[in-house]
């Protein structure tokens, strides 16, 4: 809880990030004189030790602040969120090593899938560096710095993996979009720094809170901007509505191994930069500066409609579009986009309930309570368990590589196998390969939030936290509790859609007779990936007390004014 | 007898199936008759500690007030959030229905004995997961867990009718899971809320099942202009979940594809247990937790009941599928339960929680005998069958027997709960309604009683057409360009797509008519209640009785006093604070003579 640190302590503080570059930097040059494989090894290693020098969760309430780096609950919570997902993944794209044996011996058409490089694994540190920076950054420019250190080295593995038509068409639309992102991120940056005089979002948040109504000068023109900017370049990381439309032609069009990243990382990001806008308004940054100024309410008023908007939006356009999808990784891309809309749910009620505690005055809240999360926590706990189940599913993808097309002997030479595209390609793989089968059984139903799985526990948390704003309030139509009990009808109700396109795929699975033969060339290590995300999946379902705990403390950081 | 604890024998009733699902998948590898074995020994191991618990509990002291047994709570979540537990014991509204659950599911692993050909380990476990949900749904004392189980039902028996079903099986699984699951998610919010109020109006938060009906009680949702009409609200939303499980007939279509598709062991859990669901959830929930928006909405309900009565019959007069006419039945006798449920009066209620237990044995036994005949003869078509009774006698007389039970002839048990519901709703229709409800009422209650004549009409038609007559060769296997000559009967086509793999019983026909040994074991349990139903009611009417009562209450008294109301030109009253909801009542007082003592018969001007 002090900001008077020697440079060479905080300097320790970012210790996982340094971890990492430095067995980036390993990779890169040790790359030249060694196989192919070590690059993955010390990807491992270097992503092992940063988790361990990551340490545990701070208790409840501490903080240590140092120049722009805070940590404090949140970000270890997301840090190990990202570490723990870093391995998996890692463990998926080094599959692409073993596929690339394969496709070598075989006629495969031009220059698919080069993976498995240590140009790859080092790119792939260095991503996971930059958003293990942004869950520390207490400051804009460091904030942004870590976003971009996100951004540069997506772009670099979406070109690297597939040089084909379709890769290249995959990493340009992500490479402009990207930067319109960014561009958007810095607009918002800019307005901030308009409006509190600093960098510091401790100093942008306390200037918010402190200042009354109405906003001095500019501040009036600039926080709607701000707000504005910031969430169209976090929908942008999301995927959702209104940047969403890029991720069904994206996912298609690169690996199923970049498709898995593509879900997962940057949507940490995407919720990383919401929860710190999210807490200019919210979070007190020292001990009794729990005061709500009318500038901080303005902010909250803009930012809770317009996030509870987005996520009924995107909930229901990833549904819907998903329900038209024959190919996988676009049907998987648009439930990502759906899950976007679910974890947006939780950020703007996290936003309502602060507005609502803030509105009715301590006397008037009925805060005294509460049944489970808070929305922020509600969002991380359910951020988790999808990057857990959708890792899991792009990892299956990957481990089962390719198939062979359908042939009849003696018409002609058989035709070299093709990559798993459509949800009929698995066919009847429950009988081919039972395991990977029930795996991604596992993780669609814990997508689609059947219970006792980790996807339900998310959307239960998400649904009480929305029921439970403004309690008091009468269910008037346009009053705050109507919006978030229809919110929450609308998560339901979407839960429900979306099990049509979830129990499509296994049923092909499971009531289809296997037609094309799977291969499941797609290296042992994402096949271990997939293991992995298995076991972690059953034992949140058996006892997700601990997630629970730790994304209920990580939330209740920012969400101070929580019973 | 009291060696170990009734929570510790709860617990291992729910467990049983688990652990013998584990050893049907472990001796997997030693073929199919290993694993059926297996799975017959598992469940007549939890068959025979469910009915020792069941007779545990009906010498219990608990039994005579209704209240819970063998309760016992672990915590799940617990450490400041959600205060989930594992909570599970039993009482008078769900122990019959515990007890037919463990029935249900040795039927229905024995009728599986020689259908199940393909891929037994995976039928089998599944079979046995859906005896652990099934059990535990009823078992659940905690909200969250309740629901866990009431949404886990689904999963196994998507894979059992999507793997093991018949022509168009992958439809049917997935349009059963996507309405079921539709309806419960929309529950599962009204559940919430119903925590969330009892939160903020008691100051504790618990997911007690219990806690919350007493919570409820005592600070009843609102139910005005002024309040949002969120009792409303909440009810439409618990509504929307268990009547798709139920079905109410509107949201009934599901079920009969489910049911036609289903594999005979499939068919049996759901046509017997998993409909029970819905039923139990509104006794459980919406009844005593909502009375004033089920007073509210009771005559619509009432009313749905009995067009669902007509409607199923109707239909199922004209099938020329016997499973499918099976399926029609039981939405129409769900539509007797339905309104006898929302009749609100004693006896009805009485008779709708009988006929829950009623319906699951004869629809089961029913279902059970339909995949035999299905088994021998390779169609289900009424057109193609003919002539069973000499081929088959058992069969027929069992066959006829359900079909007694069924269709409610004195002596067993149908009737009993028939009867009850009838009385029931013509007390409340000439003397338990507004001056202005009483012609509607009486017009509906006449209704239902031709509904038992419509569901004589259609089953005896069907016994005769199938089991008597001229005896009708079914049409061979090989032959199934000629069935298409027919015409008007595609079903016969698709059975024999489906019905590919019994391609060696053919020739044995007249050796393998009647019933073998585990045929005779699967439905001699059921053919045993049906009688003892049947003879002596009173001692299945007694454990439930208390609790009926309790759970009703509000709901009853709430609706008696709107119907005063409207007699009496006043506004509707606001709603009264029942607070001796919970409280037990002698059992032997409330039961016998309630037809003449009923405290609901209004005081008339």
């Amino acid at each position: 809880m002090t900001s008077n640190m020697s440079s060479l302590q905080s300097f320790f503080l970012l210790a996982p990030e340094i971890l990492l570059v430095t067995a980036a930097l390993i990779t890169f040059l040790g790359g030249a004189f060694t196989g192919l494989r070590s690059g993955w090894f010390v990807a491992l290693v270097g992503i092992v030790a940063a988790m361990l020098v990551a340490g545990g969760q701070p208790a409840d309430g501490a903080w240590i602040e140092s120049g722009g780096i805070r940590i404090d609950a949140f970000s270890t919570y997301i840090r190990w969120t990202v570490l723990g997902l870093g391995a998996i993944l890692a463990l998926v794209q080094a599959g692409d090593l073993f596929r690339s044996a394969v496709t070598r011996g075989n006629s495969f058409g031009g220059g698919f899938h080069t993976g498995g490089t240590c140009e790859e694994a080092g790119t792939f540190l260095i991503l996971l560096a930059g958003l293990s920076l942004t869950a520390v950054a207490n400051d804009l420019v460091l904030l942004f710095i870590g976003l971009e250190l996100v951004s540069i080295p997506t772009y670099i593995l979406l070109a690297l993996k597939r040089t084909d038509a379709h890769g290249q068409e995959a990493s340009l639309k992500y490479f402009f979009l990207s930067l319109v992102a960014s561009a958007l991120f810095l607009y918002a940056a800019v307005c901030l720094y308009g409006i509190g005089g600093s960098t510091s979002l401790a100093i942008i948040g306390a200037r918010l809170r402190s200042a009354g109504e109405p906003m001095p000068g500019m501040a009036t023109v600039l926080l709607p901007v701000a707000i504005g900017m910031a969430m169209a370049g976090a929908a942008f990381r999301l995927a959702a509505v209104p940047m969403q439309f890029y991720a069904p032609d994206v996912y298609e069009g690169t690996s199923p191994s970049n498709a898995a990243l593509l879900s997962t990382l940057p949507k940490v990001a995407g919720i990383v930069v919401l929860v710190r806008v999210l807490a200019l308004a919210i979070m007190p940054t020292d001990a009794g500066d729990d005061a709500v100024g009318g500038a901080a309410m303005a902010h909250l008023s803009l930012f809770w409609p317009l996030a509870a908007t987005l996520a009924a939006v995107t909930m229901t356009v990833g549904n819907v579009m998903a329900l038209l999808q024959r190919n996988l990784r676009r049907l998987l891309a648009c439930s990502s986009i759906a899950h976007a809309g679910y974890l947006l749910v939780g950020i703007a009620t996290a936003a309502a309930a602060a507005s609502a505690r803030a509105g009715n005055g301590p006397a008037g809240a009925d805060t005294s309570w509460t049944l489970g999360l808070g929305g922020l926590s509600a969002t991380l706990f359910y951020l988790a368990t999808y990057a857990l189940a959708t890792a899991g599913i792009f990892a299956a993808i990957t481990y089962l590589g390719h198939r062979w097309p359908e042939w009849t002997a003696g018409s002609g030479p058989r035709p070299p196998r093709e990559e798993i595209a459509t949800v009929d390609d698995l066919d009847g793989l429950s009988s081919t390969n039972p395991v990977a089968a029930f795996a991604i059984t596992l993780f669609l139903l814990s997508l689609a939030g059947i219970p006792p799985l980790p996807g339900f526990w998310g959307k239960l948390s998400l649904a009480t936290s929305a029921l439970e704003v403004d309690w008091n309030a009468a269910i008037t139509l346009g009053s705050r509790r109507a919006w978030f009990v229809s919110l929450a009808v609308i998560l339901v109700l979407n839960a429900a859609i979306a099990a049509a396109y979830y129990l499509r795929i296994i049923a092909a699975m499971y009531f289809r007779s296997n037609r094309r033969g799977v291969q499941a060339d797609g290296g042992l290590t994402a096949g271990i990936a997939m293991l992995l995300c298995t076991a972690l999946v059953l034992m949140v379902t058996v006892q997700p007390r601990g997630l629970f705990v730790s994304s209920s403390r990580a939330g209740n950081v920012i969400e101070k004014s929580r019973p | 007898m009291n060696g170990f604890s009734p929570a510790t024998h709860l617990l291992l009733v729910i467990a049983t199936p688990l652990i013998g699902a584990v050893v049907a998948w472990v001796l997997g590898g030693r073929g199919r008759s290993a694993v059926r074995q297996s799975a017959a020994v598992t469940a007549v191991i939890t068959l025979v500690n469910a009915g020792w618990l069941v007779l545990r509990y009906l010498q219990s002291p608990e039994a005579a007030t209704g209240g819970g047994y063998a309760v016992s709570s672990a915590p799940w979540l617990v450490g400041g959030v959600f205060d989930v537990r594992l909570s599970l014991g039993l009482d008078g509204l769900s122990i019959w229905l515990f007890g037919l659950s463990a029935l249900l599911s040795l039927t229905a692993v024995l009728v599986s004995w020689d259908a199940i050909k393909e891929k037994p380990v995976g039928f089998y476990v599944l079979l046995l997961l859906l005896e652990a949900a099934m059990l535990g749904v009823f078992a659940a004392r905690d909200v969250i867990l309740f629901y866990v189980f009431f949404e886990f039902t689904l999963v196994p028996l998507f894979f059992l009718i999507g793997i093991w079903g018949h022509d168009e099986r992958r439809r049917a699984a997935v349009k059963f899971f996507i309405y079921t699951l539709t309806g419960s998610v929309l529950a599962f919010l009204g559940l919430l809320t119903i925590v969330l109020w009892n939160a903020s109006h008691t100051g504790v938060i618990t997911f007690d099942i219990a806690s919350l009906t007493a919570g409820m009680a005592a600070h009843p949702m609102p139910m005005s202009r002024e309040g949002g009409w969120l009792q409303m609200i909440v009810f439409l939303a618990l509504f929307a979940g268990f009547a798709v499980k139920v079905p109410i007939v509107p949201f009934h279509t599901w079920l009969p594809l489910a049911h036609v598709e289903a594999p005979t062991g499939g068919s049996v859990d759901l046509a017997g247990v998993l409909l029970k669901i819905g039923i139990y959830g509104f006794l459980r929930f919406s009844l005593p937790m909502l009375p004033d928006a089920t007073a509210a909405a009771a005559p619509w309900l009432f009313g749905l009941g009995v067009v669902g009565i007509l409607y199923g019959a109707l239909v199922a007069l004209v099938q020329t599928d016997l499973k499918r006419l099976i399926a029609y039945s039981s939405v129409s006798h769900m539509g007797y339960i339905v309104m006898g449920l929302f009749a609100l009066e004693p006896v009805a209620v009485e008779g709708a929680n009988l006929q829950l237990i009623n319906h699951g044995l004869s629809a089961a036994g029913l279902f059970a005998l339909v995949g035999m005949i299905y088994e021998r003869f390779h169609t289900r078509s009424i057109a193609n069958l003919g002539g069973i009774a000499t081929k088959a006698p058992w069969l027929t007389v069992l066959f006829m027997l359900f079909t007694f039970s069924s269709i409610g002839l004195p002596g067993l048990n149908g009737f009993v709960g028939e009867f009850l519901i009838l009385a029931g709703s013509f007390q409340r229709a000439w003397a338990g309604v507004a001056e202005s409800f009483r012609v509607p009422y009486l017009i509906m209650a006449v209704s239902a009683v031709g509904g038992v004549v419509l569901g004589a009409w259609y089953m005896l038609w069907a016994v005769e057409r199938v089991f008597f007559g001229g005896s009708r060769e079914p049409p061979r296997q090989g032959a199934a360009g000629h069935d298409h000559g027919h015409g008007g009967h595609s079903h016969d086509a698709h059975d024999h797509h489906a019905g590919g793999h019994h391609s060696a019983g053919q020739e044995g026909h007249a050796d393998r008519c009647d019933l073998e040994w585990y045929e005779i074991a699967a439905l001699a349990p059921l053919a045993v209640f049906v009688l003892w139903i049947g003879l002596a009611p009173a001692t299945f009417l007694a454990p439930p009785a208390a609790v009926l009562r309790a759970s009703t209450r509000g709901a009853t008294t709430a609706f008696n006093a709107s119907m005063r109301a409207i007699d009496t030109g006043d506004s509707p009253p606001q709603p009264a604070h029942v607070t001796d909801r919970v409280v037990g009542h002698d059992h032997r007082a409330s039961r016998q003579p309630r037809l003449l003592t009923s405290e609901l018969t209004l005081d008339r001007p």
